[in-house]
């Protein structure tokens, strides 16, 4: 893989094929309307309704590459609850203890927990479930609900449109700027539980913010389904730093996303989800420039371990230039653990003056664990620069030695490789708080790897 | 017996044996040359003496301060006080010099090896004079910094880059010098460490290295071509390594005959005994 400013290095188009799984489709961009087109929410369940049940369990397929399956999902054996009331343990260990200017959190189907700095809440801030939104700010909610995500391209996508409870609205008014990020939550307590998880954040004119969005489970044994969908729209001039924690625990937690992020008019999104563990995750996360000006920056970090199954589509997208695109990911295997990356750039015709980079670097730390990277560039502008690049990495044994012979044991000499690899994106987050919560995490991932990675090292 | 003891060394690689029977000793205090042609095996003494993991020994043992390591871990070594100034040294992107530095003292300073993580059982006493569990403070550490800092005459601001990371040539060097003023081992080897320094860069370091021998006692194997070097550290003992084996030893009369004849001479002479 590499790739010089300039050169443009288009895939071949991606051949539609009829199919009950519509694999194909699946890695396209979302690209254009979404569901919405004018029509009630209770419309659009309806319509999603009938869609889940006519769609099977989607297959997603790179052949020579990676197959993501469901096939193991017993949606059948899963239940949606809106009972719960309380905030569970695992948020409260999870969360950083840090100021906030808010929090919204989502247990199973229900939305336990909802506070909102009062200050804020007088700017005009809102922050409540999506639920809520719809009964008491109809107008803003429909307006751009499921503006841009579809709801049939799979039967979980359809499950989410159809069955989604509880929810997250987040609203940001012209002109407010916020330094302590809303914090959204969705959490897992127990083994059988479907979640359909539904987030809208608009930021308004000219508003600055930040959020970090919490995924995680409790260790339990047995199976939990997370299926989300995340939709942020930026207008003019908004600025916003969106980053997610997802760590699933240790359960059987399947968790299947759709997130789209529209940048609009000279506005600017800071984009970093760290995934950081989940029994089978597939993502398809779409950074949009939807107009003149807007520019963004998408970070990822992922580190994979024992059979974790994790499959990223990324997509960068500019439906108009000038525009700015940044895309960067960083991940790790431990295990027999399998990560698949694709990212696309996509650039529509008549999108001039755009620059767009794209860069992904993996790094295996065990014998069995595999990942794939794909990068691939669709252009139909002609004055623009796309490329990608990226490296494919092993341990570096003469700088273990190195570090050996100054007197770190091995272990701390994998640790240290390993976090300055993740570094120049954590340090990205520029939230002190975030980026101690998402090293330890990924100390703690490496050291339960530890004798797998020191049985690879002998294998060489 | 000698701080360092190398007795009998056999060490191949997976193609070939390269060492052939190297014995030598080195103590605390004494500055020792080792010459030799390109490709005699210096740098494959220097890198199992420090345990390379691609290096294997065959036949002969190496002590140091009385405990037999030659099977021993490289962490261990460094921990007992050994030292190689790399003849390339390696980059470590995401780490600055000064916390690199920090977890290297620390971890020197942590008692003896952790429990579990030796099976055989091979331990380490005397870990040096740095044992003593505690990490080091940060007004210690930024102390011994700065002082380390004038002594090799870098940039303050050089502690703060990554290690080695689009480091010059030289300032690779100067780095492995400022690690091992920070790191106080008490015997060092130098593979090449002046190859490649300016005439300027070469005087700092090598009075660096006469500064720690003269002040901290320092013992030092110099791995070098060229008789440069040695006008500023002066070496009472010189080896030349040639085919895998010490074929003459002296003090520095014998660098000055190198220099004058070439390694053919020393090659014809001492031929049968190293026959190829
Ligand atoms: N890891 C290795 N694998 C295979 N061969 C090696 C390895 N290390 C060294 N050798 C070989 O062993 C021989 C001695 O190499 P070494 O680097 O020790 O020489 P040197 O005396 O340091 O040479 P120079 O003066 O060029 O630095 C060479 O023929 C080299 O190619
Ligand atoms: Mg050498």
């Amino acid at each position: 893989m590499s790739g010089v400013g300039g050169t443009l290095s288009a895939a071949a188009p991606i051949e539609v094929k009829p199919g009950r799984h519509r694999e194909a489709a699946l890695y396209h961009a979302l690209h254009g309307a979404g569901a919405a087109d004018g029509r009630s929410l209770a419309e659009l369940r309806e319509a999603a309704l009938d869609a889940y049940e006519h769609l099977e369990l989607p297959v997603w397929r790179r052949s020579g590459f990676w197959t993501t399956s469901l096939a193991s999902l017993d949606l059948d054996a899963l239940r949606t609850t809106i009972d719960e009331r309380s905030v569970p343990d695992v948020a409260t260990r999870t969360l950083p203890d840090r100021p906030r200017a808010g929090r919204i959190v989502q247990s199973a189907g229900a939305v336990v927990h909802v506070e909102l700095d009062e200050a804020l809440a007088e700017q005009g801030v809102l922050l409540c479930s999506l639920e809520r939104a719809f009964a008491e700010h109809g107008e803003l909610a429909s307006a751009w609900y499921s503006k841009r995500l579809p709801l049939d391209r799979h039967k979980l996508e359809a499950a989410n449109a159809a069955f989604w409870t509880g929810g997250a609205f987040l609203y940001v008014p012209p002109g407010v700027v916020v330094e302590d990020p809303f914090e959204i939550v969705y959490a897992i307590e127990r083994r059988g539980i479907a979640q359909y998880g539904r987030t809208l954040v608009l930021g308004d004119r000219s508003s600055e913010f930040r959020v970090h969005e919490y995924d995680v489970a409790e260790n339990f044994d047995g199976p939990a389904l997370h299926a989300g969908a995340f939709e942020m729209y930026l207008q003019d001039g908004a600025r916003c730093r969106l980053a997610q924690y997802q760590d699933w625990g240790s359960g059987e937690v399947f968790d299947v996303s759709t997130r789209f992020v529209g940048v609009g008019r000279d506005a600017y999104c800071h984009w970093l989800p760290a995934l950081l563990g989940g029994h089978l995750v597939r993502h398809h996360d779409e950074l949009a420039v939807m107009e003149k000006g807007g520019d963004m920056a998408f970070r990822g970090v992922f580190c994979t371990e024992e059979d974790e199954h994790l499959d990223v589509f990324a997509v960068d997208l500019h439906e108009t230039g000038p525009s700015g695109g940044d895309v960067h990911w960083r991940g790790t295997a431990t295990g027999e653990s399998r990560a698949s990356f694709e990212g696309l750039i996509q650039i529509d015709p008549g999108s001039q003056r755009t620059h767009t980079y794209l860069q992904i670097h993996t790094m295996m730390l065990s014998p069995k664990a595999r990942i794939d990277a794909i990068p691939s560039v669709l252009v139909s502008a002609d004055d623009v620069s796309a490329s990608h690049g990226g490296t494919v990495g092993e341990l570096d044994e003469t700088a273990i030695f190195y570090m050996q012979s100054r007197g770190l044991d091995r272990a701390a000499a994998v640790r240290v490789i390993v976090e300055g690899f993740f570094e120049p994106l954590i340090t990205q987050l520029e939230d002190e708080p975030l980026e101690q919560l998402v090293r330890a995490r990924i100390e703690q991932k490496l050291a339960a790897a530890h004798e797998d990675i020191e049985a690879y090292a002998t294998s060489r | 017996m000698a701080d360092l003891e190398i007795r009998g060394l056999h060490v191949r690689t997976e193609e070939r044996e390269i060492l052939r029977g190297v014995d030598l000793k080195i103590n605390r205090g004494e500055i020792h040359a080792l010459m030799g042609p390109n490709g005699s095996g210096k740098s494959t003494l220097a890198n199992t003496l420090l345990g390379h993991p691609a290096y294997e020994v065959t036949e002969g043992t190496i002590t140091f301060k009385g405990e037999d390591i030659t099977e021993a871990e490289p962490h261990e070594r460094a921990k007992a006080g050994l030292f190689l100034a790399f003849q390339y040294p390696v980059a470590i992107p995401g780490v600055s010099v000064a916390n690199f530095l920090r977890m290297a003292i620390n971890a020197k300073r942590e008692g003896g090896p952790r429990d579990g993580a030796h099976p055989e059982g091979r331990t380490l006493k005397g870990t040096g004079r740095q044992a003593g569990g505690e990490p080091i403070q940060l007004k210690e550490f930024r102390s011994r910094l700065e002082h380390a800092v004038e002594l090799l005459d870098v940039d303050r601001a050089f502690t703060s880059r990554h290690l080695n990371d689009g480091f010059s040539g030289g300032e690779k060097k100067r780095a492995e010098i400022l690690q091992m003023a920070m790191l106080a081992p008490d015997v060092a080897i130098l593979d090449e460490t002046d190859s490649g320094l300016d005439i300027d860069a070469l005087r700092t370091v090598a009075e660096g290295v006469q500064k720690l021998h003269d002040e901290q006692g320092l013992g030092a194997l110099i791995i070098t071509h060229y008789q440069r070097i040695l006008h500023y550290v002066k070496p009472q003992f010189v080896h030349i390594l040639m085919d895998g084996r010490i074929v003459l030893e002296g003090g520095v009369e014998l660098v000055e005959r190198l220099e004058r004849e070439g390694y053919d001479q020393i090659r014809q002479e001492y031929g049968d005994e190293v026959a190829a």
